[in-house]
């Protein structure tokens, strides 16, 4: 699951060499969307930020 | 000013300055030993994602949409690590592998992250290089060589992750690779 990003990457990096730009887009902006999910599934502990 | 050349020139030495520092990433986890924290992992994951914004301005020509995706995949891996610092900014609360050059590596990211924003958002400003009279793209030695050291870079992390991690979530503080014997 947390190599999930960099798969979807790697598809995007293939869609930009064969020229379909709008996959390859898509695909960066899935990435990000999975990145930012998964950030919410781990960031999970309280910060304790008193000095 | 910048040219669609001149921008192409610029964006494969991203691409080739990205690529290092996920392999600096991979020289602390293979020689120091230091395996990825889950957080780590995504900073790792903004770096490739605003990879890919560089290479497709290489690879289908400079676009504002592309500078557009380099700027949220930043963001969001921005995020990630100014809450890496935050977890460890009170003295006292530990803090997650060794400095290098005095800084974590995490501390290392928001910076980076920070002057990706900056730059791609600057890029923005020298509008002739989306201009449709630009010569067609070329793939030259230094853009092939930029894209091969990148697709490298992100096929090596997804393979590293998915040893360290297997399927599932990475524990927090991971101690050994889960698809790894010993």
């Amino acid at each position: 699951m947390m190599a999930l990003p960099f798969v979807i990457v790697f598809a995007g990096l293939a869609f930009a060499w064969y020229g379909r730009r709008g996959w390859a887009l898509g695909s960066g902006l899935a990435a990000i969307a999975v990145t930012l999910m998964l950030f919410r599934l781990h960031a999970t502990d309280s910060l304790a930020l008193s000095f | 000013m910048i040219d669609a050349a001149t921008s192409r020139l610029l964006n494969a030495l991203a691409l080739i300055a990205i690529s290092a520092i996920l392999a600096a990433a991979f020289y602390t986890q293979i020689v120091a030993r230091e395996l990825p924290c889950p957080l780590c992992i995504l900073q790792r994951a903004g770096f490739v994602a605003v990879g890919l914004g560089l290479a497709l301005n290489l690879l289908t020509g400079p676009r504002p949409g592309h500078y557009g995706l380099m700027i949220l995949a930043a963001l969001a891996g921005g995020a990630v690590s100014l809450r890496q610092v935050a977890l460890h900014i009170v003295p006292g609360s530990g803090v997650y592998g060794d400095p290098v050059l005095g800084l974590h590596l995490y501390s290392w990211a928001a910076l980076i992250f920070a002057a990706i924003i900056l730059g791609a958002a600057a890029m923005l400003f020298f509008e002739r290089q989306f201009e449709p009279a630009s010569p067609p793209h070329v793939r030259g030695t230094l853009i092939i060589a930029a894209l091969a050291f990148f697709a490298l870079m992100v096929l090596g992390n997804a393979a590293s992750t998915l040893l360290e991690c297997g399927t599932g979530l990475c524990p927090d503080n991971p101690v050994a690779y889960e698809w790894l014997p010993g």
